[in-house]
Order: C-alpha cells, then sequence, then structure tokens
C-alpha cells in the first residue's frame, strides 16, 4: 500500500501545484459524498418505480433554474434558493463555531426558534416603533434570545461538564413547545383562533431588494414576488466575521486550541471553561440571528410552519459538509438551499415526493460522518491522496477539528 | 392553586394512571435500547428514528396481512434494520456516532414520507381495524382488584411485553456474563478485547437490540394505541426516551422510573380538559426536567467510559 502510492508519487506527469492540489483534496471529500447521495438516492428512486433522472432534473429546475420542463421561472426559482440559504449562512456557522472548539451543537435549531420568537414579540409588542430603531432591536432581540438558549449548554459544559450534545437536544424541544404555547392559544396568538402569532410591526421588517410593487416587472414577473431580501447581506456579512473571528482573533486562537486538545491549551494559559461557554454564546448569537431575519425578511410572524422547522438540523449538514469553513458553508447553503427549492418542483413535475430531498441529506450526512471515500480510497491507492492516519479516538467535533482544516490557515 | 386541586382530583382516578403506564412502556422500549447500546459504547440518539421506522411498516404490514402480529414483527425488524445501518456506520467505518444518529433520524422522517407518496399517493394511509389490532388483554381474576387491576392488568400485550422485557434487560446486564461483557466493552473496550471479548460482535448485537426494541416501541404506537401512521408520527418520543435513559443513569429501572414520571405527565397532558395548564407548557417537563438532572440537581448522571467512542484495534 504504502508502496504503491510511493511509486506513484514519483511517477512524471501533469501535477498540480501543491496549493491547488491541496484545495481539490479538500474538495474531494465533500463532493465525493453528495455524488454518493445522489446515487444512492437515484437506485432509491429506482426500486419506488420512479424516473430519477426526472426527479433530479425537477431538482435541478427548482434549485438553480436549469433544465426546467414546464415552463417554471428560472429567475424566481434561483430567488426562491437564495431565500431558502440565508437563514442556513448563520445557522451553518452556529454549528461550525463550536465544532472548532471540539464542541457538538445540535442545538442551532431551538437557538434558531429562540431568535424568532424574541423577534416577534419585540416586533409586536413595539410594532410602532420607526425602522432605524425597531430592526437592531428585533435582530439583537434574537442574537440575545439565541445566545441564552446556547449559553445554558455551555455553561453547564464548562461547570458541571453535562454533555452539550444531550443538553442542546433539549432545549430543542423546550423551544418547540414553547412556540406552540406561544401561539396556540397562548399569549402571542392571533385572535379568532389561527395557529399564528400577529404580524411584526413594519418597522421591523427587513426590506426586499425589488420593491413591492405588481407594476415592475422583472424577469416576466411583478417585483413583489422575488422574496430575497437584505438579511442576505447580513448573513453574508455574519460568514465573513466568523472566518475573521476564527483565524484572525486571539479568540479563535483560543477556540482551535481548546479544539485541538483541551489539555494543552489549558497549559497554555488559556481558560478552557470560559472558552466554552464564550464560544456556544456566539453561536447560539450567530443561529438566533438567523432565527430573526427569517422573521424579519420572510414571514413577519410566527406560524406553525415553525413547529416543523428543520433549519437548525440542516445548518448541521450545511456545517459538516462546509468541513466548518467559511466558504464551504457558503458552498453547502447553495446546496442545502437549492435542494429544499427543488423538492417542490420536483414534486409537480416529477411526482417525486420532496421528502427525497431529506433523504439525500440523510445520506450526505451518513457518507461525510463515515468517510466511505478513505476507504475507497484504500482500495483505490490511485484515486486521491494517501490514505491519512488512524481514525481520530475521540468522537465528535474531531470531524472539524483534527481530520479537516479547512481553509488554508495563515495564522498558525 | 386551583389547577393543583384539580390535578389532585385526576391523579386518584385509575385510568390517568392506565393512560400513564402506557405513555410509560412507549418510552421504555427506546429507553431500554438507548441503555443496552450505550452500555456497550456505542451513542444512540437515533431512537426516534428506528421508532418512525417500525411504527410505519407495521401498519403497512397490519394493512397488508390484517395480522397484528405480523405488523408488529415486521415493524421490529424495520427498526433493527435502521439499527444496523447506524452499527455499520458507527462500528465498521468508525464514523462520528452522534453525526449517523441525526442522519438516521433525518433518513427515516424522510423515507417513510416518500414511501408513504409512494405506496399510498395523495391519500392518507389508510386504518388498521379493529380485530388487526394490538390487542388489550384483561388478565383474570387480578384484573377485577379495584383500581390497581385497572391499572396494571387490564394493558395492553406489549404493555406486559415490555415490563417482562425491563427485568429481563436489567437481569441480563448486571447479572450475566454477557451484561459484563456489554459493560466492560463499553467501559473499557482495549481491556475487554485482550480478555478475549470480540467488541464489535457485542457492539453490533447491542446497537441491532437497540433498534429492535424501538421498532416494537413503534408498532406498538401505529397498531397498539392509534390505528393509522401520520408521518412523524413519534413526534419527539425517541428523545424522551434518551431523556430518560440519561436520567436513569443509563440503568434499565433507573430509565422505568423516568419513563413513569414522563409518561404520568403524558397521561395529565392528554387529560388536559380537566386541568387548566397548558398542554404545551406540561410537554416541556420532561426536557427541563433531564436538564435538571444533567446540572447535577439530584446527582450527577455519567455515561459509561467509552460511550461514543469508536473501537480500533492496535494491531491495526
Amino acid at each position: 500500500m504504502a508502496a504503491s502510492s510511493a511509486t506513484l508519487g514519483k511517477t512524471p506527469g501533469p501535477r498540480l501545484p501543491s496549493g491547488l492540489r491541496r484545495v481539490a483534496g479538500g474538495f474531494a471529500v465533500p463532493v465525493g459524498s453528495v455524488a454518493f447521495a445522489f446515487i444512492i438516492g437515484a437506485v432509491i428512486v429506482v426500486v419506488t418505480g420512479g424516473d430519477p433522472f426526472k426527479a433530479y432534473a425537477g431538482l435541478l429546475c427548482g434549485g438553480f433554474g436549469l433544465a426546467c420542463a414546464n415552463g417554471e421561472n428560472s429567475a424566481l426559482q434561483i430567488s426562491t434558493t437564495i431565500v431558502f440559504l440565508t437563514p442556513l449562512l448563520m445557522a451553518g456557522v452556529a454549528v461550525a463555531l463550536p465544532f472548532r472548539a471540539g464542541l457538538f451543537n445540535i442545538g442551532a435549531e431551538g437557538q434558531f426558534l429562540a431568535g424568532a420568537v424574541a423577534c416577534t414579540i419585540i416586533g409586536v409588542k413595539f410594532s410602532s416603533l420607526p425602522a432605524p430603531i425597531l430592526l437592531p432591536m428585533v435582530l439583537l432581540g434574537g442574537m440575545v434570545a439565541g445566545a441564552i438558549w446556547a449559553g445554558v449548554p455551555g455553561v453547564l459544559k464548562a461547570t458541571v461538564g453535562a454533555h452539550e450534545v444531550v443538553t442542546t437536544i433539549m432545549l430543542n424541544y423546550v423551544a418547540q413547545w414553547l412556540i406552540r404555547y406561544l401561539i396556540v392559544g397562548g399569549p402571542l396568538q392571533l385572535p379568532h383562533g389561527f395557529s399564528a402569532s400577529p404580524p411584526i410591526g413594519v418597522g421591523a421588517r427587513l426590506p426586499s431588494f425589488l420593491p413591492n410593487d405588481n407594476t415592475l416587472i422583472i424577469f416576466g414577473l411583478p417585483a413583489g414576488v422575488y422574496r430575497v431580501h437584505t438579511g442576505l447581506i447580513i448573513a453574508i456579512a455574519a460568514l465573513a466575521l466568523f472566518a475573521v473571528l476564527l483565524w484572525r482573533t486571539a479568540l479563535g486562537y483560543e477556540i482551535r486550541a481548546v479544539g485541538q486538545s483541551q489539555k494543552a491549551a489549558r497549559y497554555a494559559g488559556i481558560n478552557v471553561s470560559r472558552t466554552i461557554i464564550v464560544t456556544m454564546v456566539i453561536a447560539g448569537a450567530f443561529a438566533g440571528l438567523a432565527g430573526a431575519i427569517q422573521i424579519a425578511g420572510v414571514d413577519h410572524n410566527l406560524t406553525d410552519k415553525y413547529f416543523n422547522d428543520t433549519t437548525g438540523f440542516d445548518a448541521i449538514a450545511v456545517a459538516l459538509l462546509g468541513l466548518g469553513s467559511a466558504v464551504g458553508i457558503l458552498f453547502a447553503s447553495i446546496l442545502f438551499g437549492a435542494l429544499h427549492a427543488g423538492g417542490s418542483v420536483m414534486q409537480a413535475d416529477a411526482g417525486i415526493s420532496s421528502s427525497l430531498v431529506q433523504v439525500l441529506q440523510a445520506l450526505i450526512l451518513f457518507s461525510i460522518a463515515a468517510n466511505f471515500l478513505r476507504v475507497l480510497r484504500v482500495r483505490f491507492p490511485t484515486f486521491g491522496r494517501r490514505p491519512q492516519a488512524p481514525a481520530p479516538e475521540t468522537a465528535g467535533a474531531t470531524l472539524m477539528t483534527e481530520s479537516a482544516k479547512a481553509p488554508p490557515s495563515e495564522s498558525t | 392553586m386551583s389547577f393543583l386541586t384539580d390535578i389532585g382530583h385526576v391523579l386518584l382516578t385509575a385510568d390517568l394512571w392506565r393512560a400513564a403506564l402506557e405513555a410509560a412502556v412507549l418510552l421504555l422500549l427506546p429507553a431500554l435500547g438507548g441503555v443496552i447500546s450505550e452500555r456497550s459504547g456505542v451513542v444512540n440518539i437515533a431512537m426516534e428514528g428506528m421508532m418512525l421506522t417500525g411504527a410505519f411498516f407495521a401498519v403497512v404490514a397490519d394493512l397488508a396481512w390484517q395480522n397484528p402480529w405480523l405488523g408488529a414483527l415486521i415493524g421490529i425488524l424495520a427498526g433493527g434494520l435502521m439499527a444496523l445501518i447506524h452499527a455499520v456506520v458507527s462500528i465498521r467505518f468508525r464514523a462520528d456516532q452522534i453525526v449517523s444518529g441525526i442522519a438516521i433520524n433525518i433518513f427515516a422522517a424522510g423515507l417513510t414520507l416518500f414511501l408513504v407518496q409512494r405506496i399510498y399517493g395523495l391519500q392518507d394511509v389508510g386504518h388498521v381495524g379493529q380485530s388487526s389490532l394490538l390487542p388489550y388483554i384483561n388478565i383474570p381474576l387480578v384484573d377485577q382488584i379495584p383500581f390497581l387491576g385497572r391499572v396494571l392488568f387490564q394493558q395492553n400485550v406489549v404493555v406486559y411485553a415490555a415490563i417482562i422485557l425491563l427485568v429481563l434487560v436489567q437481569i441480563v446486564l448486571f447479572r450475566t456474563r454477557l451484561g459484563l461483557r456489554i459493560r466492560a466493552v463499553g467501559e473499557h473496550p482495549q481491556a475487554a478485547d485482550t480478555a478475549g471479548i470480540n467488541v464489535y460482535a457485542i457492539r453490533y448485537g447491542a446497537v441491532i437490540t437497540s433498534g429492535l426494541l424501538s421498532g416494537l416501541a413503534g408498532a406498538f404506537l401505529a397498531i397498539g394505541i392509534s390505528n393509522t401512521f401520520v408521518p412523524n408520527m413519534t413526534d419527539g418520543r425517541g428523545y424522551i426516551a434518551l431523556a430518560a435513559m440519561i436520567f436513569g443513569k443509563w440503568r434499565p429501572l433507573g430509565a422505568f422510573v423516568a419513563c413513569l414520571i414522563f409518561g404520568l405527565g403524558q397521561a395529565i397532558y392528554d387529560a388536559n380538559s380537566v386541568i387548566h395548564v397548558s398542554q404545551y407548557l406540561l410537554s416541556m417537563l420532561p426536557y427541563i426536567l433531564t436538564l435538571v438532572v444533567l446540572a447535577g440537581v439530584v446527582g450527577r448522571s455519567i455515561p459509561p467510559a467509552a460511550d461514543g467512542l469508536p473501537y480500533a484495534p492496535e494491531n491495526e
């Protein structure tokens, strides 16, 4: 095995510069995992008597506006994808940042919901305030709520060692039931029995990029139907902030140090407990911001739609597929945004249930977690880089901290 | 304080305690599965998905053959099959067991919904006839005991089975050689391996058992308590079972006590018409109680030492 790859190394031929090769290597695992998922997904479709080509054509059309069979509007499909991917960018950070500290935040969902709740409460209670005051209030409120929702597991982890996976799962459900309590017969419910809250004030809403003006026709449709909103700018700024925080600040260095080895970090004088709590609080703020932006930019009120929200769980897939880097999260969010937007078109055009998207997502997770590619590479040494050292002994967040040092790190 | 007197009133009825035991059993089966799996060192947060799969296939089989026993068997096997995926991914491929567990839960939710649409189109799944449900059995003589007879001996057949399984798991885990091996593998796999125990075999067995038990719980839910399959019908019960496992400190009897507490909450929730507390606030209780336990207020809850660590033999 070692001999064969050694000879391979000596064979002359076109060789990429090492930097490029590393980038290509970084993409191999995620791209391979997605390919694996789509192949198994196609098998499932075939076995149940469907046409996988039609199904995936539907996904491609719904996600990227390409190869549309039934005259769907490409611009509208792309716009829908962007609306779906916006919260994923921030929620993805909420999972990826704790990964770097060796923590597994399964609670992005709960933190996202907490942010949505806080945004709605503030936006409804102070609905008469003007935008320059109210908009920062609802966004900050969402961040604080998310930070509290993640801070509790952080404190429990740092003080009594309670496993954050379990505590964040529990808080996910607390948030879900809180929403049901609030809007089904509770204090936030609209009068006259809908499972919905009143709309937030106009000043709490994030403006869309295009005016809600039905006389203005863009790409063949009235401008109002394109729902891409300015939350996208905030989301991308948040992503950039994440990269800077992680690679250019002392805190980011401490987070990565704690993720590599708590013991070593402690010897180096880093306050591990404090770093764990701060990491979780910041992560929760990102997820809470995502929830607030979803209310402020898209829905404008809490509805029963939020009972079945999966943004925070999608974020786990986004963070893993993106290998915990900002660029990776961007690409993974685009993929999952497109999958979600594509699901309904696939259902309409190909008659394949949009829940195939969930199946694909699960398959991607299996593939990334099990690193099937590594196993493949052991068998076919020509496939890519040499197989890495033995599997990491510790569970969880080593996925990010040990095996995949995602962006070329300038700061180490 | 009127709602306290209301609760006090309801607590005196046998029907409430009967419902509480039934709800507890629904949680107990996956919780027992979780205990076995984690005692062997494989973290299992996938009971939710295994239960959901079991529920779906139990209904499909029951509708096809009009036989609840066959339905339950298929449900159990379907849960086991899901667990096999978790086992292969996390034992053979040494994947992160938490990611694999999340993937199982997403996979089960997506796959069952997908199959509902493939098999039944846009219609309802259909209802299982009364005669094809897992039966309630009154045990002669003892079922006539006032109060206790109603609570304990007029139950579904799965409830009796679950109580037997509880005793069995408790004995096997702490009183037999097999149980000692399972715990050894979960605490110190290297030492267990050196002592000649097949770590992989024990872990595969434990994880698959957890799937079989969760599958049974799903079947009970779908063709015992309800009579149909509704997408996502487990509604977080697998996660409450996870909470019960931790609450019970990774012990079968402890988990059972936790399940009884949570089941009682569920029963009070169902009897909500008499009690004027939001059922949604009550639904938070299992999760908040578990947080309190984890916070160390009621003593520490510590998992097995090698829980979550993939095992790779030295010589590989």
